[in-house]
Protein backbone atom coordinates (compact mmCIF):
# COMPACT_ATOMS: atom_id res chain seq x y z
CA UNK A 1 0.00 0.00 0.00
CA UNK A 2 1.56 3.24 -1.12
CA UNK A 3 -0.23 5.34 1.45
CA UNK A 4 1.11 3.15 4.20
CA UNK A 5 4.64 3.76 2.97
CA UNK A 6 4.20 7.51 2.73
CA UNK A 7 2.20 8.21 5.84
CA UNK A 8 3.58 5.40 7.95
CA UNK A 9 2.42 2.11 9.36
CA UNK A 10 -0.67 1.97 11.53
CA UNK A 11 0.04 3.12 15.05
CA UNK A 12 -0.10 1.02 18.13
CA UNK A 13 -2.68 2.24 20.56
CA UNK A 14 -2.20 2.89 24.20
CA UNK A 15 1.12 2.76 25.95
CA UNK A 16 2.40 2.50 29.46
CA UNK A 17 0.30 4.17 32.12
CA UNK A 18 1.08 7.84 32.50
CA UNK A 19 3.17 7.94 29.36
CA UNK A 20 0.41 8.32 26.80
CA UNK A 21 1.39 9.61 23.39
CA UNK A 22 -0.31 12.92 24.07
CA UNK A 23 1.85 13.25 27.16
CA UNK A 24 4.93 12.62 25.02
CA UNK A 25 4.03 15.56 22.80
CA UNK A 26 3.75 17.74 25.88
CA UNK A 27 7.16 16.51 26.98
CA UNK A 28 8.52 17.56 23.58
CA UNK A 29 7.14 21.08 24.02
CA UNK A 30 8.46 21.29 27.58
CA UNK A 31 11.87 20.08 26.44
CA UNK A 32 11.93 22.80 23.81
CA UNK A 33 11.16 25.45 26.41
CA UNK A 34 13.72 24.03 28.83
CA UNK A 35 16.29 24.39 26.08
CA UNK A 36 15.15 27.83 24.95
CA UNK A 37 14.93 29.31 28.45
CA UNK A 38 18.19 27.69 29.49
CA UNK A 39 20.11 28.96 26.47
CA UNK A 40 18.62 32.41 26.87
CA UNK A 41 19.51 32.59 30.56
CA UNK A 42 23.03 31.31 29.90
CA UNK A 43 23.67 33.95 27.25
CA UNK A 44 22.16 36.75 29.34
CA UNK A 45 24.02 35.86 32.52
CA UNK A 46 27.30 35.24 30.71
CA UNK A 47 27.32 38.41 28.62
CA UNK A 48 25.52 41.15 30.57
CA UNK A 49 24.46 40.03 34.03
CA UNK A 50 24.94 43.50 35.54
CA UNK A 51 22.32 45.15 33.32
CA UNK A 52 19.25 43.39 34.66
CA UNK A 53 20.15 40.77 37.28
CA UNK A 54 16.55 40.22 38.39
CA UNK A 55 15.28 39.53 34.89
CA UNK A 56 18.19 37.22 34.10
CA UNK A 57 17.87 35.29 37.36
CA UNK A 58 14.16 34.87 36.56
CA UNK A 59 15.13 33.47 33.16
CA UNK A 60 17.40 31.00 34.92
CA UNK A 61 14.64 30.07 37.39
CA UNK A 62 12.23 29.54 34.48
CA UNK A 63 14.78 27.29 32.81
CA UNK A 64 15.15 25.16 35.97
CA UNK A 65 11.37 24.92 36.30
CA UNK A 66 11.03 23.76 32.68
CA UNK A 67 13.79 21.18 33.12
CA UNK A 68 12.17 19.73 36.25
CA UNK A 69 8.75 19.66 34.57
CA UNK A 70 10.21 17.97 31.47
CA UNK A 71 11.99 15.28 33.47
CA UNK A 72 8.99 14.75 35.77
CA UNK A 73 6.55 14.39 32.88
CA UNK A 74 8.92 12.17 30.91
CA UNK A 75 9.63 9.78 33.79
CA UNK A 76 6.07 9.57 35.04
CA UNK A 77 5.23 7.44 38.06
CA UNK A 78 4.09 8.93 41.36
CA UNK A 79 7.41 10.69 42.03
CA UNK A 80 7.77 12.06 38.52
CA UNK A 81 4.21 13.33 38.61
CA UNK A 82 4.75 15.00 41.98
CA UNK A 83 7.92 16.74 40.78
CA UNK A 84 6.13 17.84 37.62
CA UNK A 85 3.15 19.07 39.65
CA UNK A 86 5.38 21.27 41.82
CA UNK A 87 7.32 22.60 38.82
CA UNK A 88 4.22 23.32 36.75
CA UNK A 89 2.50 25.05 39.68
CA UNK A 90 5.57 27.29 40.12
CA UNK A 91 5.50 27.88 36.38
CA UNK A 92 1.85 28.93 36.39
CA UNK A 93 2.33 31.27 39.36
CA UNK A 94 5.54 32.58 37.81
CA UNK A 95 4.04 33.42 34.46
CA UNK A 96 1.05 35.14 36.10
CA UNK A 97 3.08 37.13 38.64
CA UNK A 98 5.94 38.07 36.30
CA UNK A 99 3.49 38.78 33.49
CA UNK A 100 1.49 41.14 35.68
CA UNK A 101 4.54 42.84 37.21
CA UNK A 102 6.23 43.32 33.85
CA UNK A 103 3.16 45.15 32.57
CA UNK A 104 2.53 47.11 35.78
CA UNK A 105 6.14 48.16 36.36
CA UNK A 106 8.14 47.88 33.10
CA UNK A 107 11.09 49.69 34.71
CA UNK A 108 11.70 46.68 36.97
CA UNK A 109 12.12 44.47 33.91
CA UNK A 110 14.43 46.30 31.52
CA UNK A 111 15.03 43.13 29.52
CA UNK A 112 12.57 40.47 28.49
CA UNK A 113 12.23 37.16 30.28
CA UNK A 114 10.37 34.10 29.04
CA UNK A 115 7.45 35.10 31.24
CA UNK A 116 7.35 38.85 30.49
CA UNK A 117 3.90 40.07 29.44
CA UNK A 118 2.53 36.53 29.97
CA UNK A 119 5.02 35.08 27.49
CA UNK A 120 4.15 37.41 24.63
CA UNK A 121 7.63 36.95 23.13
CA UNK A 122 6.89 33.24 22.84
CA UNK A 123 3.40 33.52 21.36
CA UNK A 124 1.83 33.07 24.84
CA UNK A 125 2.87 29.43 24.86
CA UNK A 126 4.28 29.89 28.43
CA UNK A 127 0.77 30.85 29.56
CA UNK A 128 -1.00 27.89 27.92
CA UNK A 129 1.65 25.27 28.70
CA UNK A 130 1.12 25.01 32.48
CA UNK A 131 -2.63 24.63 32.00
CA UNK A 132 -2.09 21.78 29.53
CA UNK A 133 0.51 20.34 31.89
CA UNK A 134 -1.87 20.29 34.84
CA UNK A 135 -4.64 18.72 32.74
CA UNK A 136 -2.20 16.06 31.51
CA UNK A 137 -1.07 15.32 35.08
CA UNK A 138 -4.68 14.93 36.18
CA UNK A 139 -5.52 12.46 33.42
CA UNK A 140 -2.27 10.56 34.05
CA UNK A 141 -3.15 10.32 37.73
CA UNK A 142 -6.64 9.04 36.92
CA UNK A 143 -5.21 6.50 34.50
CA UNK A 144 -2.75 5.28 37.09
CA UNK A 145 -5.54 5.02 39.67
CA UNK A 146 -7.61 2.88 37.28
CA UNK A 147 -4.69 0.54 36.56
CA UNK A 148 -4.06 -0.15 40.22
CA UNK A 149 -7.27 0.39 42.22
CA UNK A 150 -6.89 0.89 45.96
CA UNK A 151 -6.35 -2.42 47.64
CA UNK A 152 -9.47 -3.94 49.04
CA UNK A 153 -9.21 -5.54 52.46
CA UNK A 154 -8.12 -9.16 52.23
CA UNK A 155 -10.94 -11.68 52.45
CA UNK A 156 -11.54 -12.81 55.94
CA UNK A 157 -10.36 -16.28 56.59
CA UNK A 158 -12.73 -18.41 58.55
CA UNK B 1 20.38 34.90 5.94
CA UNK B 2 17.86 36.08 3.39
CA UNK B 3 14.08 36.44 3.67
CA UNK B 4 13.73 34.17 0.62
CA UNK B 5 15.60 31.30 2.26
CA UNK B 6 13.74 31.86 5.53
CA UNK B 7 10.46 31.84 3.60
CA UNK B 8 11.37 28.58 1.86
CA UNK B 9 12.35 27.00 5.17
CA UNK B 10 9.03 28.14 6.65
CA UNK B 11 7.08 26.51 3.80
CA UNK B 12 8.86 23.19 4.32
CA UNK B 13 8.44 23.48 8.11
CA UNK B 14 4.70 24.09 7.70
CA UNK B 15 4.54 21.10 5.34
CA UNK B 16 6.19 18.98 8.05
CA UNK B 17 3.68 20.24 10.63
CA UNK B 18 0.84 19.34 8.26
CA UNK B 19 2.19 15.84 7.58
CA UNK B 20 2.73 15.24 11.29
CA UNK B 21 -0.79 16.29 12.24
CA UNK B 22 -2.19 14.26 9.34
CA UNK B 23 -0.58 11.02 10.49
CA UNK B 24 -1.77 11.60 14.04
CA UNK B 25 -5.32 12.13 12.76
CA UNK B 26 -4.98 9.04 10.57
CA UNK B 27 -3.72 7.04 13.56
CA UNK B 28 -0.48 6.18 11.85
CA UNK B 29 3.18 6.31 12.69
CA UNK B 30 5.53 8.40 10.57
CA UNK B 31 6.51 7.24 7.10
CA UNK B 32 8.61 8.12 4.08
CA UNK B 33 6.86 11.44 3.43
CA UNK B 34 7.81 12.69 6.88
CA UNK B 35 11.42 11.62 6.48
CA UNK B 36 11.67 13.35 3.09
CA UNK B 37 10.18 16.60 4.43
CA UNK B 38 12.37 16.54 7.53
CA UNK B 39 15.43 15.74 5.39
CA UNK B 40 14.69 18.63 3.03
CA UNK B 41 14.22 20.91 6.01
CA UNK B 42 17.54 19.81 7.46
CA UNK B 43 19.36 20.43 4.15
CA UNK B 44 17.92 23.95 3.95
CA UNK B 45 18.90 24.66 7.57
CA UNK B 46 22.45 23.44 6.93
CA UNK B 47 22.60 25.67 3.84
CA UNK B 48 21.41 28.59 5.94
CA UNK B 49 24.01 27.83 8.62
CA UNK B 50 26.76 27.69 5.99
CA UNK B 51 25.69 30.99 4.40
CA UNK B 52 25.41 32.72 7.77
CA UNK B 53 28.80 31.38 8.87
CA UNK B 54 30.39 32.65 5.67
CA UNK B 55 28.80 36.04 6.20
CA UNK B 56 29.90 36.14 9.85
CA UNK B 57 33.43 35.34 8.73
CA UNK B 58 33.09 38.11 6.17
CA UNK B 59 32.54 40.66 8.92
CA UNK B 60 28.75 40.93 9.32
CA UNK B 61 28.05 41.12 13.05
CA UNK B 62 24.49 40.97 14.39
CA UNK B 63 23.98 42.92 17.59
CA UNK B 64 23.56 39.81 19.72
CA UNK B 65 26.11 37.55 18.12
CA UNK B 66 26.11 34.98 20.95
CA UNK B 67 22.33 34.57 20.83
CA UNK B 68 22.38 34.44 17.04
CA UNK B 69 25.01 31.71 16.90
CA UNK B 70 23.25 29.61 19.56
CA UNK B 71 20.00 29.84 17.58
CA UNK B 72 21.85 29.02 14.35
CA UNK B 73 23.35 25.87 15.85
CA UNK B 74 20.24 24.98 17.85
CA UNK B 75 17.83 25.09 14.92
CA UNK B 76 19.93 22.59 12.95
CA UNK B 77 19.55 20.03 15.75
CA UNK B 78 15.76 20.30 16.03
CA UNK B 79 14.66 18.26 12.96
CA UNK B 80 17.23 15.56 13.74
CA UNK B 81 16.02 15.28 17.34
CA UNK B 82 12.40 15.29 16.13
CA UNK B 83 12.98 12.46 13.64
CA UNK B 84 14.95 10.33 16.11
CA UNK B 85 12.22 10.75 18.71
CA UNK B 86 9.35 10.21 16.27
CA UNK B 87 10.90 6.99 14.92
CA UNK B 88 10.99 5.45 18.39
CA UNK B 89 7.45 6.57 19.19
CA UNK B 90 5.13 3.68 18.40
CA UNK B 91 1.85 5.46 19.01
CA UNK B 92 0.03 7.77 16.62
CA UNK B 93 1.56 10.74 18.41
CA UNK B 94 4.85 10.24 16.57
CA UNK B 95 3.60 12.65 13.91
CA UNK B 96 2.69 15.24 16.52
CA UNK B 97 6.20 15.16 17.96
CA UNK B 98 7.51 15.87 14.48
CA UNK B 99 4.90 18.61 14.03
CA UNK B 100 6.18 20.29 17.20
CA UNK B 101 9.71 20.12 15.80
CA UNK B 102 8.51 21.69 12.53
CA UNK B 103 6.72 24.50 14.37
CA UNK B 104 9.81 25.19 16.50
CA UNK B 105 11.96 25.48 13.36
CA UNK B 106 9.39 27.76 11.72
CA UNK B 107 9.48 30.15 14.67
CA UNK B 108 13.23 29.95 15.22
CA UNK B 109 14.21 30.90 11.65
CA UNK B 110 12.16 34.10 11.84
CA UNK B 111 13.73 34.97 15.16
CA UNK B 112 17.11 34.29 13.53
CA UNK B 113 16.31 36.67 10.70
CA UNK B 114 15.25 39.30 13.24
CA UNK B 115 18.53 38.91 15.12
CA UNK B 116 20.47 38.99 11.87
CA UNK B 117 18.95 42.24 10.68
CA UNK B 118 19.51 44.00 14.02
CA UNK B 119 23.10 45.06 13.45
CA UNK B 120 24.74 47.03 16.21
CA UNK B 121 25.72 50.31 14.60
Amino acid sequence: MREQGALGAPAESGGEPGTSGRGRVLVAVYATFALAAGARAAVQIATRFGEAPVAYLLSALAAVVYVVATVGLARGGPRGRRAALVAITVELIGVLVVGTLSLADPAAFPDETVWSAYGRGYYFVPLVLPVLGLLQLRSARQQAAQKSPPKSPPPKSP
Amino acid sequence: MTPILVGTITVVAVLLVGLGVLSTLARRRIGLAHLVAAGLLEVLLLLQAALATASLAGGHRPEETATFVSYLVGVVVVPVAGVLWARTERTRWAGSVLAVAGAVVGVMVWRLLQLWEATGA
